[in-house]
Order: structure tokens, then sequence, then C-alpha cells
């Protein structure tokens, strides 16, 4: 029920121009737009509760945070430990290390103790980097911990393709730990990671090492234009080798991402699943760690420092202020959906130091993120600084596949037994599927084809989303029409049934609270529109609960659901 | 897009720069866009190696090429070739008037994924739309799906609401049996749109929140569009093999659901060790060609007694080349300057334009002719997607800002 003195408190407009008071007052180094106008404190809690977790946030906490926006900071602590924000952290790192792969020639076969496995449980081994930066930022470890920890995290699959102590279910994710020779360098360290970026073998490495400094160090070596000299005889491994070192057009580059790749040999080159027969395979082959003294002929060096082994690799990078820098960019940019490039300089400077200064703590990184001004952003008054102001957040397909489970209890799956590589596909979530299911459809990445999220919606998009909105409002009005009061999920002001115009304005006014973050009164104009809604439904269908049906459908593919 | 948006997505100083060394020192010019085309575009992603086919080269101390084969002429258009590779011949004795061999293009990169937006978009970012959502977003916006994104990389950029993609296993069939009634839609729809205009009104007024509000509601009308043409998709299941793209694309267009196609090879075109694979993706790549013009040739085009190829661009390129030399593992690595074939109509077929040296390096080309010439300049892969761009009816200046345009391919 909500209180009645917060059914009189009308949220739907933005407070005004300026800063005003917030959480983040103290903050002058980082100035956002003069001209900005923010969310009010209701709206800067769902804000933050999307980004954060994927799902809405309470009714009971829309109302402490009306009441006192100074409650928000705890309430995002909260946040901050719950499994929804496990589930982001995965999904954030996902979309720089791009591993969840549906794809036939990634997809190891079900054989051996993986002979009854479906093609998601055998492509789970590509969870274990994230399991572990997961267990990494959930226990509260300092985040250089994700290139130094001397564990890693598996399930059945990741225990039984690798050769680790066994794990009895694919859905238990436990402590896990590799020979003592790669300890100590985290996701650096894991064989999966070598699997997903496979090395052609003449390049030594090199699309591997650039991968590690593009995520890790946000360095790509790639962005820059090349001069290739064609007098190079590249028939001939040795010119190559020397021209790497000595021609000018090939050194400038070569001669710091070489040295990072001569760490790498310690991992074959590709192991191609149609070469796997038994489990486990073997992926670290300490044996060639010294075979770039006949490959590329460049010791192990990171950067110009010396280094060794992976745990060198490992701590060095995390040494690397770059490495504060990129995880400053790397998280405020999926949280904000602000492209990485375009992130103010002065305000990544900021949560870099609140990231080292929390002793390398993600949970203050994401705290320090939301609570600032910039995240706190409605829109701009000025045109020039609109135009690039990213102010309207759309979910991502995790995210809305949780949210919507969150408000109406439907998790929309799909099992199948069509086979992926010859394996049946399995169960998945229809919005974590790009083989059977809508992940790309509906905006997000399969992490080989399609590598950036759209932040926008399109044919294809909103056609899921309508879909989606059907299934879950077609289900909450099944079950909550049958359900006991107390065990409704949405349906508690008013019955599916009811005919009294109060009941279902009340009603009305907690559907927009619980599915737009919008504390309204029951007379208030938005209700007044989705009672509109209501009214037609029911004028067309004669049927309360398809009346109902549609209002769900019209709320929960609504611009206020989509985006936030 | 504009020069402004330009600037915007690549950040003024890289824009400046890239443009300024694109450019030279040579002023840009307009060129005059033709009549509107549909485009598809067909891309080998991976990197094929130009001596098979495109650029015919002779065996030298700089470059290496394929022991089968020689270079041959179909009219004037000269093409590497052998019996073993009979869909490569086929396509040329058939096609070869209507095509277009743009040689010399150079990326300035060997990375894939640089490379690949630089060939599809014509500038450094991926935050930039790719040819293909150019076209469909100036010539096609009222259509269901403007631009039909059946390959895997494509660059939809700030006309993403314009772009979509069917899924791994065609899924989108799944999304088009409605789960509401059309008067329910009508419903529906009047209160999204109540929601649009009172956004409009407040946090949407302007800028980049505006465009996302009109995103939402064009999306929502698109989607509505996409219903009544749910056969043109075929049946839910079908994977996208380069044979069922090729259906797809050519449905699309002909059914008025799409006005841009990207179509992918899906072939394993980087062949660092083993260069002899090129001559079956070669064979499969113009295979798929010689259906897909056939098709076009063979049907209707938008007025009477045209056909679909007479309003229909077909660009088939890849990201860059192979070095001229072999490795030490007998493949191919990397290689800056590609080539590219252009069909369809409105493009200047059967001659080659731009060209290379005997080591595969661009030579400076006369950009009116595409001959080669001292005083012209290196073709630029900007350069070659204006020329598209404008082969296809659009000013590339609006979209890729003050670039010279490679039109000689153009009619």
């Amino acid at each position: 029920m909500l209180a009645p003195f917060l059914l009189l408190t009308l949220v739907a407009c933005d407070q005004g121009p300026g800063p005003g008071p917030g959480p983040d007052d103290d903050d002058d180094d980082d100035v956002p737009s003069p001209t900005a106008v923010y969310l009010t404190p209701a709206q800067h809690l769902t804000r933050a509760s999307i980004a954060i977790r994927g799902v809405r946030p309470a009714i009971e906490d829309l109302e402490a945070v009306d009441a006192d926006p100074g409650a928000l900071p705890a309430i995002v602590d909260r946040y901050l430990t719950s499994p929804e924000f496990a589930a982001t952290i995965r999904e954030l790192h996902n979309e720089t290390l791009l591993l969840r792969l549906e794809q036939p020639t990634f997809t190891y076969p079900a054989v051996g103790p993986l002979a009854t496995a479906t093609a998601r449980q055998v492509n789970s081994i590509f969870e274990e980097p994230l399991r572990l930066i997961e267990d990494v930022v959930m226990t509260d470890k300092p985040y250089t911990t994700i290139v130094t920890a001397d564990y890693t995290m598996a399930n059945k699959a990741v225990a039984d393709v690798w050769g680790l102590t066994p794990v009895a279910s694919y859905d238990t994710w436990q402590r896990r730990q590799y020979a003592p020779e790669r300890r100590g360098s985290g996701v650096l360290g894991l064989d999966v990671f070598y699997n997903r970026y496979r090395s052609a073998g003449f390049n030594y490495h090199r699309g591997r090492a650039n991968t590690i400094s593009r995520a890790f160090l946000c360095h790509d070596f790639l962005e820059s234009d090349i001069v290739i000299d064609t007098t190079i005889d590249l028939a001939d491994p040795d010119v190559v080798a020397n021209a790497v070192i000595a021609n000018k057009s090939c050194a400038g580059c070569h001669q710091t991402l070489d040295p990072l790749a001569s760490y790498l040999f310690t991992w074959r080159n590709t192991l191609a699943p149609v070469a796997v027969d038994t489990y486990p395979v073997t992926y670290f082959t300490p044996a060639t760690s010294e075979r770039w003294r006949t490959a590329n002929k460049r010791p192990p060096m990171f950067f110009g420092a010396q280094a060794t082994g992976m745990n060198g690799l490992g701590r060095v990078i995390a040494e690397d202020p770059r490495f504060a820098r990129c995880t400053a960019q790397r998280f405020a940019s999926y949280l904000t959906e602000v492209p990485l490039g375009d992130l103010s300089p002065a305000w990544v400077a900021k949560l870099q130091k609140d990231l080292v200064d929390s002793g390398w703590s993600a949970k203050a990184l994401v705290k320090s993120i939301v609570l600032s001004d910039r995240f706190r952003i409605s829109h701009d008054t000025d045109e020039a600084r609109a135009d690039t102001l990213v102010a309207a957040l759309k979910v991502r397909p995790e995210q809305m596949g949780r949210m919507i489970k969150d408000l109406t209890g439907f998790d929309w799956t799909v099992t199948s037994t069509r086979a992926l590589r010859g394996i049946p596909y399995g169960t998945a979530h229809v919005l974590d599927s790009d083989f059977l299911g809508y992940r790309v459809l509906f905006g997000g990445v399969d992490s080989y084809f399609v590598t950036d999220p759209v932040h926008t919606m399109n044919a294809t998009s909103s056609l899921v989303g309508k879909k989606f909105a059907a299934l879950a409002a077609e289900y909450v009005v099944a079950h909550d029409r049958t359900a006991p009061l107390a065990e409704r999920t949405l349906f508690t002001e008013a019955a599916v049934t009811a005919t009294d115009p109060t009941v279902i304005r009340a009603q009305l006014a907690l559907l927009h609270s619980r599915i737009y973050g919008e504390l309204v009164a029951p007379d208030s104009p938005e209700v007044d529109e989705t009672l509109a809604l209501y009214d037609e439904a029911f004028a067309a269908s004669n049927d309360r609960a398809r009346a109902w049906t549609l209002t769900l459908i019209g709320m929960l593919s609504d611009f206020r659901s989509l985006f936030y | 897009m504009n020069r402004r948006d330009l600037l915007t997505y690549m950040g003024a100083a890289g824009a400046a720069g890239f443009l300024a060394k694109s450019l030279g020192s040579v002023a840009h010019a307009a060129v005059p866009a033709g009549p509107p085309k549909r485009l598809i575009m067909v891309m080998a992603q991976g990197g094929w190696d130009t001596t098979w086919a495109l650029d015919p080269k002779l065996q030298s101390a700089r470059c290496d090429v394929p022991l089968l084969g020689a270079r041959r002429l179909f009219g004037n258009l000269d093409v590497y070739d052998h019996v073993s590779r009979p869909n490569v011949t086929s396509f040329f004795t058939k096609h070869a008037d209507k095509s277009a061999i743009v040689r010399g293009i150079s990326v300035s990169s060997v990375s894939h994924n640089e490379c690949v937006k630089r060939m599809a978009t014509g500038t450094r970012s991926e935050r930039n739309p790719d040819m293909g959502a150019i076209v469909a977003t100036d010539h096609g916006n009222d259509l269901p799906l403007p631009y039909l994104i059946l390959g895997d990389t494509a660059f939809a950029g700030e006309y993403a609401v314009s772009a979509g993609r069917v899924g791994a296993t065609n899924q989108i069939v799944g999304l088009l049996d409605s789960p509401t009634t059309t008067g329910e839609d009508a419903i529906l729809s009047h209160y999204a749109n109540a929601t649009v205009n009172r956004v409009k009104a407040t946090r949407g007024a302007m800028g980049y929140n505006k465009r996302r509000l009109a995103d939402f509601a064009t999306a929502i009308e698109r989607g509505k569009k996409l219903v009544p043409v749910r056969a043109g998709f075929g049946a839910a299941g079908r994977t996208l093999t380069l044979a069922n793209q090729v259906d797809l694309a050519v449905d699309a267009i002909a059914g008025g659901i799409s006005q841009a196609v990207m179509v992918n090879t899906r072939l394993s075109w980087d062949t660092h060790d083993t260069i002899d694979d090129q001559a079956g993706f070669h064979e499969t790549t113009f295979g798929a060609l010689t259906t897909l013009v056939d098709e076009l040739s063979a049907r209707p085009g938008r007025t009477a007694g045209t056909k679909m190829i007479d309003d229909t661009v077909v660009v088939c390129f890849s990201e860059f080349a192979r070095t001229p030399k072999l490795n030490a593992n007998n493949g191919k690595d990397h290689w800056p300057v590609t080539s590219a074939v252009v069909i369809g109509g409105g493009i200047r077929g059967g001659r080659a334009y731009g060209a290379t040296n005997d080591g595969l390096e661009a030579e400076t080309v006369n950009f009116t002719t595409g001959a080669r010439s001292a005083a012209g300049m290196t073709l630029m892969s900007n350069h070659f997607v204006a020329g598209v761009l404008t082969a296809c009816g659009i000013d590339p200046l609006a979209h890729l800002g003050p670039t010279e345009v490679f039109h000689a391919f153009v009619a």
C-alpha cells in the first residue's frame, strides 16, 4: 500500500536547471553542464537501480528517497551486494572480453564426462573469466585481483574440460586452482581466454597480446595507421623478425607488442573443437614458454618493464596507471551508455582516483559513478550540449529479462533439441541467446559478429519488447487472477476482475510506481492516461482480464520501461 | 549525417586528421548523384587475395600468383581465372558488361576490424553508418526494414532505428505473429504516442534524448509494417548460409521490405597458412554473385520494361587483401590495398578502374577516368565509399564530409 502522503507527490516533472542538492555536491573537480537539468531523487534511484541491477526499485525504496534524498547512498550499498549486481558485473565485462559465444566453430563436443551435456552447458566454459571477476568484485577483493588471482571459478564444464578438481553441477560455480606455474595471473592465466582468442600461429600471439592491452589498458595497437615496407621478404621469417625490430615502419608498434606477446607462448595457438575427442584437453603447455627465442626473438616484457612469468605480467598490469584509468572508463561507459572515448576526462580522472583510493573496490567505483552529478542528468536545455548528452538510457537485453521477471514473475526461456554443432541446444533465457533467442535482435552483442550494443530501438527490438510484454502480461494477469491476495505479484490494490473505478485507479498508481518508478497519485494526469488505455481496452474486449493484459503490454513496452 | 555529425562522432581532431590525410591538398568536388538505387553489399570478410581474380598479376620476385590461372579479358575487363574455378569465369562471362572492378583501394591498416569499418563506412568510427545504412535511410526510410543485415558485421550508427537483423536461425519470424489485434494495436499506439508527446515536451525536447524518443516511435511503426510481410522472410529455423542470404536479400528488396541489404560470404578468407583455400572461396562467392545478379536481371524493376538490376547496385568487397608474397607457411598475411567489384544499374561496367603495380602497391589514379595517373591521387577507402554512394544516388558529402569522390565507375 502506498502511503497517502506519497500519493500526492508528483515526480514526473524534473527538478529544474542547476545541480541543486545532490549526492555529489562536494565534487567540484568535474562540473557537468551548467544548463543540465537533473533527475528527481526517485528517478535517480530508478536509473541507479537499473544500471546496477537491471531491475526497477522497490516501492519502499522509491518512497524512502522521495522522503529523504540522502537515503540513496545506503540503498545503493544494498544494491551492490545483490545477486543482480553480480550478473551486471558479468555482463559489463562480457562487453569488453566478448566471451559469450554461441558459434559452432567454438563449441566443443559433448563427449566423455560431458556426453549428456547440452550446447548451452558445454559453452558455459566461456563464463569462467566472468565468474572469476564476479567473485573478485562480490567478495570485496581489490579489483586488481582479476589479473593476479591464484584461483579460478569452475562449474562442471570448466572443471571437466580443463582438468580441474571436479564440480558436480553446471549451475554451481566453485573456486578451483590450476597448476602452480600459472597461478597469480587471474583471467590472464585461463585457457578459455586463449581458446576464445585463437592465434594464427605465424602471428606469434600478437592478436592475443593486443586483446590484453585493449581490454585491460584501453590501449589498442590496431588503431594506428600502418605503412607497409614492401621491400621486406615476408616469406623469410628471419627477415620479418628483424624488420619488426629494426624497420622504423614496423618497430613503432612491435617493439612493445611483441614482447607482450612473448608471455603467451605457454598456450597453444588453437585447438579446434573438431580435434577434441576426450577431456580434459591441454591448452597450457609450459614446455613451449621459451619458444619466443626462435619465433619473434623478443624476451617477455611489459612496455619496457621486466616481469617474469604470467603472474609477473598480471602484477605489472595491475600496477600500470592505465589499468586503473581503463577500469574507470569501462565501468563508467557501461553504466552510462556513453562511448568510451566520449567520457569526460576530468570525470574519468576523478573515478580513477576514487577507485585507487578505495583500495581498488569495484563497488566503490560503481557507487561513485551512480551517485555523481553526471549520472543523474535528465537533459540539457542547451541545444548543442543536448546533442551529445546521453540521458535516455536503453535497457540491455539481459536487463530487460531481469526487469520483466522481477515485475511479473515471468521468465522467458527457450528449450530446444535443435543442434548447435551436433549438440542439443538446451535451455536459455530468450534474451540471453543468439542461436534461438533475441539477444542481438534486442540490441545486444553476440560477442563474435556483433560486438557493440545498440542503445536505441529499431523494428526488431520493438517487436521483441512487445512480444515479451505480451507474454509477461498474460502470465501475471492469469496468475494474479486466481492467486490469494498475499501471493499476487502485481495486483495488490485491485483484483483483476475489479470494477470500482477508485480501486482501479489505485491499482494503476501502483503500477506506475512499480513499472515506471513514478510515485503518482491515483487522480494524477499520468494515471488518467493509463486509465484511458485500460478503459479503451475494456471497451474493445468487454473482458477485465484482457483489459489489464493490454494495459500491462502498453506499460511494459512504453518508453518509460525501455529507457531510464 | 552531415559534416558536423562526422566531427562529433570521430572527434574533431581525428576527423580533421583523417580528412586531411585522405584529401591531401586536393579540394573536394561535388559529383552529381544519380537516381535513387537499392544497395546489396556482399562482404568477403577476412581478406581476399586479389591476385586470384580481381587484380591479375604476373608471377615475379615481388608477387606470388596462383599456379593455375592466367589473365583473361572479358570484353575490356581483365580477370585472373582458370578452368578449375568455373564460377569466376561464368560470372564474368555473363555479367562483365555490368561489372566494374575497382583496384588499388588503400585502407591504411591491416587490422580486420579497422579495415572492415573503413571499407564499409568510409570513416574510422564504428559509430558512423555504413553504405547500406545510408542508402536505406536516405532512400527507403518508409520501408518496414530499410536496412536488412543478413551478414555478420554491419554499422548502422545513428541510423540504427532503420536497421534490423533476422537472427542466426531466422528468429525474426517468431516475432511476426502479433500478440495483439489491429484494434488493440491502435489502442496501444495511442498510449505510446501520449508518452512520446509528454516526454518530447520535457526531457526529450532536443538532442540525443529526442533522437531516442523518435527512434522509439518509429520502431513501433516499422514493427507493424513487418508483420504483413512475414512470408518474405521464409521459414523459421533457416540458417544464414550465403545462398540463403542471397535469396532473402533479393526477396526483401523485391518485396519492398528493404532498401539495402548486407550479406556476408561467411567464408574463412583469412588464409595465413592455406592460400589455396582462396580458390574455393572465390568459387563460392562468385557462384552466389552469379545467382544474385541473375535474379536481379530476371525480376521486374520499379518501372515498366526495367529489371531490378537497373535500380540496384551490388558491391562486393573485402576489408583488405593479402600480401603479394607467400609467407613461410604457404599462406599470405594482411595487405592494406584491396580491390572490389561494383555491379548494377548506373555502373560503367566492362572495365577496371584504379591500379596497383606489380607489387600490389596502390598507384595514383585520375578520379574522373579511373586511369593510372602520376598527377592523380591514391584511392582511399573513403573515396571508394563516396563513389558507391554516388552510384546509389546519394550525395556522399552530406554523409562523409568534404571528401573527394572516386566516381569514375559511375555512369
